[in-house]
């Protein structure tokens, strides 16, 4: 996609000098270590999102980054100053919470307007940038003086980001301000998130625990697991290029074949058989491996037809997903060991409804990634 | 014979009918035979009454000691109403909010109070302020009323700090208030309707309350303390006479407060 767009390319890969940077972070709460060994540089302009799993201490790493909570061990800088005990309100940031936060005492364009009024701005000022803001996030001018907790989801979710916006923040952390909307509303608010970036800027640092989320939006993202960030990379990366087996099952749905080095050979753990594997990834020796097979690489051979890997088996379960079709492939034997692999093929190369569904499923070793752990 | 659903529903109406009735009557019956036997031209109580005369109120209202206590009542309890909502405020924040060592034990201690038979508690601050030396006066009475009544003002603003999300606190700090910011645009507003519930509470109760009165307000009455004085000697009709004014008073003080309650509603953005 990248090479098409020149002019984006050089965008990404211009060197951005880091306006936030974390080395070392670590939080303790009691004897347990929430976060730990975070390093990250994060790129004046970004939008970097953050994703993991419930508890993987991802809401944690933000409330250090928006000032809420201090790191028990290693630094934050902002442009090169340490800001590990500065406070939210002498920060340059702010933070669009998950509730979004917003002030049901006051109407949209007072919550909007909130950081301004701190400040001491007269309400005439206060009411012309409140509309100003109200027109970038595509809010109505009649909206000013509604009651905000009378404001739909969508709405809601466009005052918080005013209101953030209000407050001239140079980084805007957003800790999954989407979850609890619907599927099609939460779409159409990535893509308008995605171009506010765009057009305001900013530095965003996103949190989430959908990584499809994250793939829509992301310059970049950073796979949390158990307290540390496992992996950082463009979205490409981390789909095509996962450090581990936890990073690549995060990222969508994998086959996964244990193997073991016997000789100059893998042989299958789960399933029987030699395979031909790509070479680990940074290159280590492994008498262990985990080959991961996404399942739109995974391909039907016909008679005669042949790929590096193959395991013969019977197609037992297919779903639908709209412009694809997902198989579900039994293969081995009950005594060798037995293993559900998924198939996912487009549409127009979908198995005939006669065909039979005794099969031969195959991949080629460029199309796997071969993981130590 | 089995009934036909309508004519059940019919009689559930009816019996849910004479319920309500019985509990209005049995609760507000009382204090319209006081209101009426304020009205007695006669000295002595009695039913039926035979002449009605409104010189009893006169009297009431022109009483000299009567303005004193009543004037005793009012301060003790505003100056109640002010010391509890401002220690209830924060105590409810202490109570609902924060997280604290010994928050648990904070907790079980504000509440007890509140569960102290009020006569016990009277005569024990009474002992109380003996043994320190203290001559009890109505600013005795004050510190009385306090201890119980802070606990229950201070549950009941407690009520309201649980009912609002912690994070809008955040986020007004992280939007650059200072904690005073903090605590002016988003916490005081937000617990305004607590707050004015607590106010109420703390200004009726102390109003009405007399037991602590009786052990600590000394030589000062206050208006309970008359009542009970004058039913035990010397009873004239001002006793419900005074008893009905303050009753009045108590009413028009809930009505009045609820009304300012739905005009601060009202006054939200639409």
């Amino acid at each position: 996609m990248l090479q098409t767009l020149p002019a984006a390319s050089t965008a990404v890969e211009a060197p951005r000098l880091p306006i936030l940077q974390l080395v070392g972070v670590r939080k303790m709460f009691g004897g347990f270590a929430a976060v730990e060994g975070i390093d990250l540089d994060v790129r004046e302009g970004e939008f970097l999102t953050i994703v993991g799993p419930s508890g993987s201490g991802k809401t944690t790493l933000l409330r250090m980054l928006a000032g809420m909570d201090t790191p028990s061990e290693g630094n934050i800088t902002l442009r090169g100053e340490l800001i590990n005990d500065v406070p939210p309100n002498k920060r340059p940031t702010c933070l669009v919470f998950q509730s979004l936060a917003l002030f049901p005492h006051k109407s949209v364009g007072e919550n909007i307007a909130f950081a301004l009024k701190v400040k001491g701005a007269d309400a005439a000022t206060r009411k012309k940038r409140a509309l100003e803001l109200m027109r970038i996030v595509r809010l109505p001018d009649n909206y000013h003086d509604k009651n905000v907790m009378k404001c739909s989801g969508g709405e809601r979710q466009r005052v918080a980001l005013a209101r953030a916006f209000a407050y001239d923040p140079e980084v805007l952390f957003f800790d999954e301000p989407l979850s609890a909307l619907d599927y099609k509303l939460k779409k159409a608010l990535e893509k308008e998130l995605k171009d506010l970036h765009r057009e305001t800027g900013k530095t965003f640092i996103y949190i989430t625990h959908s990584l499809e989320e994250a793939m829509v939006m992301s310059d970049r993202i950073g796979v949390m697991r158990a307290g540390r960030l496992v992996q950082v990379g463009t979205p490409e990366e981390i789909y095509g290029a996962p450090v581990d087996r936890f990073v690549s099952e995060f990222v969508g749905e994998v086959n996964t074949l244990k193997m073991k080095r016997v000789g100059q050979q893998w042989q299958g753990v789960d399933v029987p058989g030699t395979f031909t594997l790509g070479s680990p990834q940074n290159g280590a020796v492994l008498d262990e491996a985990f080959v991961v097979i996404r399942p739109e690489y995974m391909r039907f051979l016909a008679a005669g037809e042949r790929a590096d890997n193959q395991l013969k088996g019977t197609v037992y379960n297919e779903y639908s997903l709209g412009s694809r079709i997902q198989y579900q492939v039994r293969v081995g034997s009950k005594d060798a060991g037995e293993k559900v692999m998924l198939v996912e093929l487009s549409r127009a190369r979908a198995l005939p409804p006669g065909a039979s569904r005794e099969v031969t499923i195959g991949w080629d070793a460029a199309d796997a990634f071969t993981l130590g752990s | 014979m089995a009934t036909s659903p309508a004519l059940a529903r019919k009689r559930t109406n009816a019996l849910i009918w004479v319920w309500t009735v019985f509990v209005l009557v049995a609760v507000y019956l009382p204090i319209l035979c006081g209101a009426l036997a304020s009205f007695n031209k006669s000295r002595y109580f009695g039913f039926p009454i035979k002449v009605y005369a409104t010189e009893w109120w006169q009297k009431t209202l022109d009483s000299i000691e009567i303005g004193m206590l009543v004037r005793n009542s009012i301060a003790i309890a505003l100056l109640v109403t002010v010391i509890s909502v401002v220690i209830a405020t924060f105590g409810a924040l202490a109570f609902a909010r924060y997280d604290w060592k010994g928050r648990r034990l904070y907790q079980k201690l504000i509440i007890l109070p509140i569960f102290f038979p009020q006569p016990v508690l009277g005569l024990a601050l009474l002992l109380g302020f003996n043994a320190v030396g203290i001559q009890t006066s109505w600013l005795t009475a004050v510190f009385a009323h306090l201890v119980w009544i802070v606990p229950v003002v201070t549950l009941v603003i407690a009520i309201q700090v649980y009912g609002f999300d912690a994070s809008l606190e955040e986020a007004a700090y992280d939007l650059g208030c200072t904690r005073t910011q903090v605590f002016r645009e988003v916490t005081l507003p937000l617990l305004w309707p607590g707050i004015w519930s607590g106010m109420l509470f703390a200004f009726l109760l102390s109003w009405s309350n007399f037991p602590l009165s009786l052990y600590t307000a000394g030589a000062d009455s206050t208006i309970p303390k008359w009542l009970y004085a004058k039913m035990v000697a010397g009873y004239t009709p001002m006793v419900p006479a005074l008893g009905t004014m303050a009753t009045l008073g108590a009413a028009t003080l809930l009505l009045g407060g609820g009304l300012v309650m739905l005009l601060l509603r009202r006054r939200q953005p639409a």
